[in-house]
């Protein structure tokens, strides 16, 4: 009776679906943190997570790994920031080069002295915040970190060594220097 | 099995829990006896659990309904057609101070069809949806022409609607395929909105005769001066409306 398998099928895969939706709840307000320290503006950030979600779940079929699910959402959010970010700078530059003024000169604000670690955390390039936050933060394993930035392992523990050092400065009260500052 | 002292990469390690359980009591055998690096490590963890202590809000927003599994789905059937929009959704994810305006390039892919479709969009994503921050906004002592004649300049002045009760409140560069924009929105008491958009014609040159068309709920009047195109649109079938068709001279 084909009429009984289709019904069951269909049951089975809406359970399905109901149990990724689950577990991607649970990890929706992780999603929206990391998405907070990267566009540091919360309306901003909940339309990257609710882009990289249609972006997971329209590729879950062929694309999802096998591995920690989290750790395949952070990089596909990361990666959508890093090319939204791209296109912007892009605007930035021709913005610039139509107003002949440059305005990513550090502002007095940018230059102020870290008082907290949060501050501190928001003056680390992209790419030391997202380390910092899934190693320090999240408790990724080295080696999931390597695989969501496509470098190797060793390559993940000096870039996490800079960004720790860093932080460590920008803590402590260290003025930021032109290196650490901001980047648009 | 880690060799003595530890090097950099295993105190990280050891940070991170990252050692094995024989790794980590060598490392702290060996700290034990090495204030210095000690105090280093210390800091270190004092800074991760500082992180995790000033991150831990963020987990505690209230939960956004937009970013449903099940919703984010449904719209997904729906929507296959929806590529555009969602790239607009995920460009205005980066804001950058003021510079935020990438997406309208992208809003104008799709703009060769009828005159102006980009400031009726662009009237969409900033005047109606909200989207979109203001580079500019008047102050009391707020001069938009001024602010204007830095990008656009000898375009045409901004029109003095000020008779039929509306204002210039704010202004936005954007990037589209025929050059920079800027809009300027116009606010009367009751916040109904105008739009006074200026681009360049594009490579091509691409100067409009004077005319009006609507789009949806919207109506663009535009027209070319001074070597741009412009546009006004405001929401049709209202008094607004109404008063920008009469308005012969901008």
């Amino acid at each position: 009776m084909p009429g009984v398998f289709l019904v069951h099928s269909v049951v089975t895969s809406q359970n399905f679906m109901n149990d990724i939706d689950e577990q991607l709840r649970e990890i929706i307000p992780r999603l929206r943190r990391f998405a907070v320290s990267l566009t540091r503006n919360p309306s901003s950030a909940d339309d990257l997570v609710q882009a990289s979600l249609e972006r997971a779940l329209s590729s879950w079929s062929d694309k999802r790994p096998d591995g920690d699910l989290r750790a395949w959402l952070f990089s596909i959010l990361y990666r959508q920031f890093l090319d939204a970010h791209r296109r912007s700078r892009r605007y930035a530059r021709m913005l610039e080069f139509f107003t002949g003024r440059d305005d990513s000169q550090p502002s007095a604000e940018r230059t102020v002295i870290a008082q907290s670690t949060l501050q501190a955390f928001d003056q680390l390039s992209t790419e030391q915040r997202a380390l910092l936050l899934w190693v320090s933060v999240e408790g990724l394993t080295y080696k999931e970190v390597a695989e969501i930035l496509g470098v190797p392992t060793g390559t993940v523990m000096s870039r996490l060594s800079r960004a720790r050092q860093a932080l460590r400065e920008l803590s402590d009260g260290e003025i930021t220097r032109p290196s650490l500052r901001r980047l648009k | 099995m880690i060799s003595m002292p530890p090097s950099e990469r295993d105190l990280h390690a050891y940070v991170d829990h990252q050692l094995s359980d024989d790794d980590r009591r060598l490392v702290e055998t060996f700290l034990a006896s090495n204030p210095e690096i000690s105090a280093q490590v210390r800091a270190w963890q004092q800074d991760a659990q500082q992180l995790r202590a000033a991150l831990g809000g963020a987990l505690q927003r209230p939960a956004n309904p937009e970013l449903d599994p099940a919703l984010i789905r449904q719209r997904l059937k729906r929507q296959s057609r929806r590529h555009l929009a969602s790239a607009a959704m995920l460009l205005i994810a980066v804001s950058i101070g003021g510079l935020s305006g990438w997406q309208a390039r992208e809003m104008t892919l799709v703009s060769t069809q009828a005159p102006m479709t980009d400031a009726i969009q662009a009237y969409r994503l900033i005047a109606q949806q909200g989207m979109l921050p203001a580079d500019y906004k008047v102050s009391d002592d707020g001069d938009m022409q001024g602010w204007l004649d830095r990008y656009f300049t000898k375009a045409n002045r901004l029109p003095d609607l000020s008779g039929a009760g509306f204002k210039p409140v704010s202004g936005r560069l954007l990037s589209t395929e025929q050059g920079p924009a800027a809009m300027v929105v116009y606010e009367d008491p009751t916040g109904h909105k105008i739009s006074f958009y200026v681009r360049p014609p594009g490579p091509r040159n691409y100067l409009l005769p004077r005319g009006s068309r609507s789009d949806g709920d919207l109506q663009a009047e535009y027209w070319s001066g001074a070597g741009y195109n412009y546009a006004m649109v405001s929401p049709s079938d209202t008094p607004t409306g109404q008063m920008l068709k009469q308005t012969a001279q901008f």
